[in-house]
């Protein structure tokens, strides 16, 4: 029963869940290691708050295995080595906010004193006030404070920032690194792409219920495949520019050309071959936002595996022209 | 910590939450107390025996029941919504703990709601009866409170937030009206009240304080009653399980 620390935290083993006719979750294959912070990141409706139902025992697969700890989800959760937050969990109101984290502190097998919990969890300056009186980003920190109530091996958190502000969110992720810095294993869902960027070490992207790519910040903008690359050219040739080697994508807007490449190295060696000389040259990878949607839409396009070149091109010089879809 | 004491963890934080919510308060306690310290002292009789004891019998059993029943429902029905149910999945308890902590503490606190009405009508009502008489019908309401909270937990597992009021208004006033406890069912009506367990556990109590026997009629219906109501509350829950 005992996890070795070499053994996976998580497994997934071909893991399906369906609701009637739809698919919410299709063989779902993955693993989790110790030490690890993974973020979970897709669309809505992309199966991540089935998958983390399914991984915490409130939902059962309709085929396929997960095991948690070397045993199944259920066991694993009533051993109390996993703090989880839901984004749809409720909180017993009438009573305080100590009330609380002292009851759920109360219901695990190794409990952390109350009071260095709500200290983490920031939620000590309103500790008594009455949880069904605090404001939207309040409640989630308390939600956060009943997920770490108990020592835990695994926290597992599903959008976990949603309704805080910005200044809140940047304590929550400060709290959340000196929590996993002791050796926990992290799994979070979210939205927000810069939050999986900064704060994971690795990122799981699903949609439609499969994963479509596993990796770090970097190989995922890696696998999205393009670089960008902007320029300024005098005399805009467009069939030229089109006929550029890794071409994924063209904007032109006045005399700045914006290129999404797959080979940046030889985009820009062909424009100096031809004897132009271009500006201003700038070439930077894809941020993770610009690879995510890279690669749920090609998967939305599902089958059309390479689409033709976008380009876009903006005929005045303000920028504020008709977009035209060429081909 | 071990799952029966997390479980009696939870039921007294439940306690704690009721005894602070003003609502429950009234109806359970506050409500049946005045009712009962208005209207009781008339010279009537009812049902054989005095009408300030039979009505402290229908005051006892009516605060009991709507704390048992209207109370539960609607919390579970919205707890359910809101997720905290789902939330407690997450803890160390025993999927069942929820429920249980809720019945432990609807008994625990009707236990002295019931005292406090035997003592009004020991003291203001100047009821005498033997100590055992006294127990007896204390019983039987404390026992009845279990059929209604049983069928809160159905009702709160099957029906959503915003439909269940209306719903438990109904049940509650049916099994109130023809059970007679806010005034005694008459003529015609009584054959159909006898059917009810609100009516059984009154008659429970008018029998004690005139025979000094208990029947087995009433016993059995309510024993039926109960044993339907929890199986429809254990369907309820299970039938739950995937949509908490």
């Amino acid at each position: 029963m005992s996890n070795s620390g070499t053994g996976p935290v998580v497994s997934f083993e071909n893991v399906s869940k369906q609701y009637g006719g739809l698919k919410a979750v299709d063989g779902l294959n993955l693993d989790l290691r110790p030490g690890e912070t993974v973020a979970l990141l897709g669309p809505n409706g992309a199966g991540k708050s089935t998958s983390l139902d399914m991984l915490l025992a409130l939902k059962k697969p309709s085929s396929g295995r997960i095991r948690m700890f070397g045993s199944d989800p259920y066991h694993a959760i009533k051993s109390g080595r996993v703090g989880a937050m839901l984004q749809s969990g409720g909180l017993m109101p009438e009573v305080t906010v100590r009330e609380l984290v002292s009851l759920v502190a109360s219901l695990h097998p190794r409990p952390l004193p109350v009071e260095t919990t709500m200290k983490q969890a920031g939620i000590d300056k309103f500790a008594d006030q009455r949880v069904d009186k605090l404001s939207g980003g309040q409640t989630q920190r308390v939600r956060f404070a009943l997920a770490i109530a108990g020592e835990c091996e695994l926290i597992v958190l599903d959008e976990p920032t949603t309704a805080m502000d910005v200044e809140t969110r940047r304590l929550f992720w400060a709290n959340m690194k000196a929590e996993v810095a002791e050796g926990r294993t992290l799994l979070f869902a979210t939205h927000y792409l810069e939050e999986a960027d900064q704060a994971a070490d690795r990122i799981l992207v699903i949609n439609k219920g499969r994963l479509l790519a596993d990796g770090t910040p970097a190989e995922i903008k890696e696998r999205a495949g393009a670089k960008r690359m902007s320029f300024r050219l005098e005399r805009v040739d467009e069939p030229f520019l089109l006929s550029l080697p890794g071409l994924e994508s063209l904007e032109i807007r006045h005399d700045v050309v914006q290129i999404q490449t797959r080979d940046s190295d030889a985009t820009l060696y062909a424009v100096l071959d031809a004897g132009y000389r271009p500006s201003e040259i700038e070439v930077s990878s894809l941020g993770l936002e610009q690879a995510f949607i890279a690669i749920t839409s090609e998967d939305d396009r599902a089958g059309g595996a390479s689409g033709p070149v976008q380009v876009t091109r903006h005929a005045s010089p303000a920028g504020a022209g008709k977009e035209m879809s060429g081909k | 910590m071990n799952s029966t004491s997390g479980t009696l963890a939870l039921g007294k934080a439940e306690i704690i939450r009721l005894r602070r919510n003003k609502r429950y308060l009234f109806f359970t306690l506050a409500l049946p107390i005045v009712l009962y310290l208005a209207l009781s002292k008339t010279a009537a009789t009812e049902g054989g025996v005095s009408f300030k004891v039979y009505y402290l019998f229908e005051m006892a059993s009516l605060g009991a029941f709507s704390g048992a029943f209207n109370n539960n429902a609607i919390r579970i029905s919205q707890e359910r919504k809101d997720g905290w149910i789902r939330q407690l999945r997450l803890t160390c308890l025993p999927a069942n703990s929820y429920v249980v902590a809720k019945i432990i503490a609807t008994v625990a606190l009707t236990a002295p709601q019931i005292a406090i009405m035997m003592l009004l009508g020991r003291f203001y009502g100047d009821i005498q009866l033997p100590i055992w008489e006294w127990t007896v019908i204390a019983l039987t309401i404390w026992l009845g409170t279990l059929i209604f909270a049983a069928l809160a937990v159905a009702i709160g597992y099957w029906m959503n937030p915003n439909s269940v009021q209306p719903v438990i208004m109904i049940i509650f006033l049916f099994f109130s009206l023809f059970g007679g406890l806010w005034f005694p069912v008459t003529g015609g009506l009584r054959t159909f009240a006898q059917g009810t367990p609100t009516y059984r556990i009154v008659q429970i109590g008018t029998d004690v304080t005139l025979h000094g026997t208990v029947s087995w009629i009433p016993v059995s219906i309510i024993l039926i009653w109960l044993v339907v109501f929890v199986g429809l509350a254990t369907f309820a829950v299970r039938n739950a399980a995937e949509a908490i």
